[in-house]
């Protein structure tokens, strides 16, 4: 898996909302919201904004006459995510690089990781 | 919260991309935490197992036909609605979910509280206890109070170390 820094997925809301339904196979509206303290308008912008991309897929469904409304991560939303935090990791690691040159150190993060295009 | 970053071009400075690692961390942490079996649980099912060993001991059909599915009840009920109110609310993602270590966790847990109240109970009837019944779920319920909890996080540490896209 390439690492591929993701614009859409690094703003903080949409961070938190997909690495939330990372480790989620669905997650309740309310839980999200909830969980991150959003309101309710604030969560459902930032979840269309993600349908569109193709990132979530949103479900909907009464239980009684209550609405609810759940959403997960689609395959493309897992995989985009999975390469964002691949990119995140390279960054990381490669600052590590340069401290460890600066320094005379050498770390676990000299190691060069093939594959990491951008 | 904010979505200031989206508005900057290109990657992030590596300060930057550690915080949203941290920050992918405690998210998925948040999921982990909301599926596991909360501490005052434990205590309310110790409660009732305690319950159903004392009224054993009265040996009175009164208090045994109405304590035992009292607590019985109580206890199943309280674990439905717990799985059910959990289930509604987030499932956990195929990758994060618990492997064999896990469900050996909970099995041995199950085990342990199990064999402790009947080798409690058994000891103080041989021992000419008349309050064995009430002894053994002592027991059982203060190894429940104790285990559980620990067990829990066990869990945890291993959906942590197994999520998706795991971070630290």
């Amino acid at each position: 898996m390439s690492a591929r820094f993701d614009e859409l997925i690094h703003a903080p809301t949409r961070l938190a909302i997909v690495s939330l339904l990372a480790a989620a196979q669905w997650a309740d509206f309310k839980f999200i919201r909830d969980e991150l303290g959003l309101s309710d308008s604030a969560l459902s912008k930032q979840l269309s904004t993600l349908e569109s991309a193709g990132y979530v897929e949103i479900r909907k469904w009464f239980v009684g006459k209550r609405p609810r409304t759940s959403a997960r991560l689609s395959p493309a939303g897992r995989l985009a995510f999975e390469r964002h935090v691949a990119a995140l990791q390279e960054i990381v690691a490669r600052s590590g690089r340069v401290m460890s040159a600066a320094t005379g150190v050498t770390g676990p993060g000299d190691q060069e990781t093939p594959g990491h295009a951008r | 919260m904010t979505d200031l970053p989206s508005q900057m071009a290109g990657p992030p400075d590596s300060t930057d991309a550690a915080r949203a690692l941290h920050e992918i961390g405690r998210r998925q942490g948040q999921v982990i935490e909301a599926v596991l079996v909360p501490v005052w649980y434990w205590w309310v099912v110790a409660a009732g197992m305690i319950a159903i060993g004392a009224a054993a001991d009265t040996k009175r059909p009164v208090v045994l036909a109405v304590v035992i599915p009292l607590a019985v009840l109580a206890i199943v009920g309280l674990t439905v609605a717990m799985i059910l109110g959990i289930y509604r609310s987030v499932q956990v993602h195929g990758a994060t979910l618990l492997r064999g270590r896990g469900a050996i966790a909970i099995v041995g847990l199950d085990w342990l509280v199990v064999g402790l109240s009947l080798g409690a109970a058994f000891g103080s009837r041989a021992a000419g206890s008349r309050v064995a019944g009430t002894i053994g779920t002592v027991v059982g319920a203060a190894a429940l109070v104790i285990a559980g909890p620990a067990v829990m996080r066990y869990l945890r540490r291993l959906m942590l170390s197994q999520r998706s896209g795991g971070s630290g």
